[in-house]
């Protein structure tokens, strides 16, 4: 009887999965894809505990083989990691960078997206969202030319600096100068971004019931305590929720800008992990070593993100999950 | 409604501000377009606001002709093409798959498919893994590890919820399968997300330029994003360039292009493109961000 209900069980299932046996044919492309680039992948992941480089690479060109025969470290890379100054600094960097634009950068488009609100001219609130979302859809690099060209010598920052300064103004270019490179690197990351970033934000403040906005102009509210006593509470959670995922990127650098805007002055001073992994693995072939260093700062990026995570659950009850 | 003194004073305030962010945002953009229609030579003295000092099109012609840039021009729009069109199929299929009544695996086959969005191998193992796939300097580096992204079906799919089903019944009674009622009945009927979805995809191909950087090193396969960068980052690269081209055109001293006009008419042929179609798109752009960010 029981054997009897189990292959009944069994026949309908199968009678099921055949009856969508067209949507699995829909979904198989997506899956192969996703297995092959995605998953694969990860089994790479274990040279990081390799001795692994372009020599061992060489000698078997069959990588696979290369990878099972090549000789265990245990986690010598690691300890390698944290033996090279050069490493050290581009951990010191990447914090640097992450923590400025988390902490410093974090508000501009929340009072953006206020005082947008506040504009009460439709046409003119669009005409500015949509100039000021454009430079999102740039590729970092166009913005790079556009800086390199705005800073240079021969360019508008100098030419107002000597309108204002006289021409014997002595202008070296900021962007040769690591000096600078940290203030370039927020103040192109604000202009690129806010006017995007403040989209999520406008979404969330045009979801606050109106008839809280009513009940305060009965009681003879201003408009700076409506946003500080209604918009701001309402928009919180959102608030929040921006919070944790971008601290989840607080060691993670936008590589393409920072390796966009280095150059020989400043690129020994500016290296960052992304920047150093791509160094160390593909231009210098430690494909072991570089894979550590990029595994210890997933490990890092997903530990961030669980933190913030457990933190906003605990203090406000939002929580991405 | 009555508007106080100080509500006034912030209002002009806010608008002044307003109007020093776009002047900000779109300047950088004038001035480098200026310098790019400016003859190259006249640039080097600086002072070029948002008009160009003395108007040539020599730049221009001189990006246009060179073979470098027009190879590089041929592989962006190749490759925004390809990827688009296989992007939208395989993305849009599954979510159609996903979306069926009853499937059984659903929500496993949704995890698999989401948790590479949270974790990834990182870029030596993927850069190993290309070249166990030959895909190395293979022009389908750039097209297949991308097509499929998780976020761009989630958005297709909850346009799908949205459809009502009654349309597709009709026709599965008519005898037509999950296939033929994807192409015929539910693509015609979803353009307004496959729009958004394509849009999305065209710009990040026509933008990427770390793939080559990382995976690329034929030079016949570098897009212009990538040839701009080079441009940009490396002073030889973009003298050389302004030489070459002053060579060919027999050009005298006086009127050759300088690597900083070179690098100023790329930049706009990059940059011209987005900035021409993006206003009208701009609509489809905020609804994908806001409806994924309701529904992650």
């Amino acid at each position: 009887m029981e054997k009897y209900a189990k292959r009944i069980r069994q026949k309908t299932a199968f009678a099921e999965v055949k009856r969508f046996r067209y949507a699995y044919i829909m979904i198989l492309p997506a899956v192969v894809l996703t297995l092959m680039f995605s998953y694969f992948p990860l089994a790479g992941i274990i040279i990081a505990f390799k001795n692994f480089n372009f020599e061992t690479v060489l000698s078997d060109p069959n990588i696979i083989k290369a990878i099972i025969n090549s000789e265990w470290v245990g986690l010598g890379n690691f300890i390698q990691v944290f033996r090279q100054p050069q490493m050290l600094d581009a951990i010191k960097n990447t914090l640097i960078y992450g923590f400025t634009n988390l902490v410093i950068g974090f508000p501009f488009p929340i009072i953006l997206a206020l005082l947008f609100n506040e504009l009460n001219n439709l046409k003119f609130k669009k005409v500015v969202q949509t100039v000021s979302y454009m430079p999102h859809f740039l590729s970092w690099i166009s913005v790079i030319g556009l800086c390199y060209s705005f800073l240079a010598a021969e360019g508008p920052i100098n030419d107002l600096l000597v309108k204002l300064f006289g021409t014997d103004f002595q202008y070296s270019d900021p962007l040769m100068d690591s000096k600078y490179f940290l203030p370039i690197i927020f103040t192109t990351n604000i202009w690129k971004n806010v006017g995007w970033s403040s989209v999520v934000f406008l979404a969330s403040i045009a979801g606050i019931d109106q008839t809280l906005y009513e009940a305060a102009d009965v009681d003879g509210c201003g408009k700076f305590r409506r946003v500080i006593n209604i918009t701001i509470p309402c928009i919180s959670e959102t608030i929040i929720i921006v919070f944790i995922m971008s601290a989840g990127q607080l060691v993670n650098t936008n590589f393409e800008q920072v390796y966009g805007f280095q150059n020989v002055f400043t690129q020994e001073k500016t290296e960052v992990i992304n920047t150093l992994v791509y160094r160390q693995g593909i231009e210098n072939g430690e494909y072991g070593l570089a894979t550590a260093f990029g595994l210890a700062q997933g490990i890092a990026n997903i530990a961030l993100v669980l933190g913030a995570n457990a933190l906003s659950k605990r203090l406000s009850g939002s929580s991405i999950w | 409604m009555k508007k106080s003194k100080s509500e006034i004073i912030f209002n002009v305030c806010n608008i002044l501000f307003m109007i020093f962010l776009c002047f900000v945002t779109i300047y950088p953009f004038l001035n480098q377009l200026a310098i790019s229609f400016n003859d190259g030579m006249d640039s080097t003295m600086g002072g070029i606001t948002i008009f160009p000092r003395k108007f040539t099109l020599e730049n221009y012609k001189g990006v246009l002709t060179n073979p470098s840039l027009k190879g590089a021009l041929t592989i962006s729009v190749l490759r925004v093409v390809i990827a688009t069109v296989l992007s939208l199929l395989v993305t849009y299929a599954a979510a159609y798959g996903l979306t069926r009544k009853g499937l059984p695996f659903r929500r496993g086959l949704t995890l698999l498919l989401m948790i590479p969005s949270y974790i990834s191998a990182g870029v030596i193992p993927i850069y190993l893994m290309l070249r166990t796939y030959h895909l190395i300097n293979s022009f389908w580096v750039y097209i297949l590890p991308g097509l499929f992204l998780f976020y761009n079906m989630i958005i297709i799919r909850s346009f799908l919820q949205s459809i009502p089903d009654s349309l597709e019944e009709s026709a599965k009674l008519d005898g037509a399968n999950d296939i033929q009622i994807m192409f015929k009945i539910a693509m015609p009927l979803s353009l307004p997300v496959l729009a958004t979805v394509a849009l999305w995809v065209s710009v990040q191909n026509w933008n990427d330029w770390t793939t080559t950087l990382m995976y690329v090193t034929d030079k016949n396969l570098y897009p212009l994003q990538y040839l701009m960068m080079r441009l940009i980052k490396e002073s030889e690269t973009a003298q050389e360039m302004a030489l070459q081209i002053t060579m060919n055109k027999g050009l005298d001293e006086v009127s050759q292009p300088t690597s900083q006009s070179i690098t100023a008419a790329t930049l706009m042929i990059t940059t011209i493109p987005i900035i021409l179609v993006y206003p009208f798109l701009q609509k489809y752009f905020v609804t994908g961000v806001t409806l994924g960010a309701v529904k992650e």
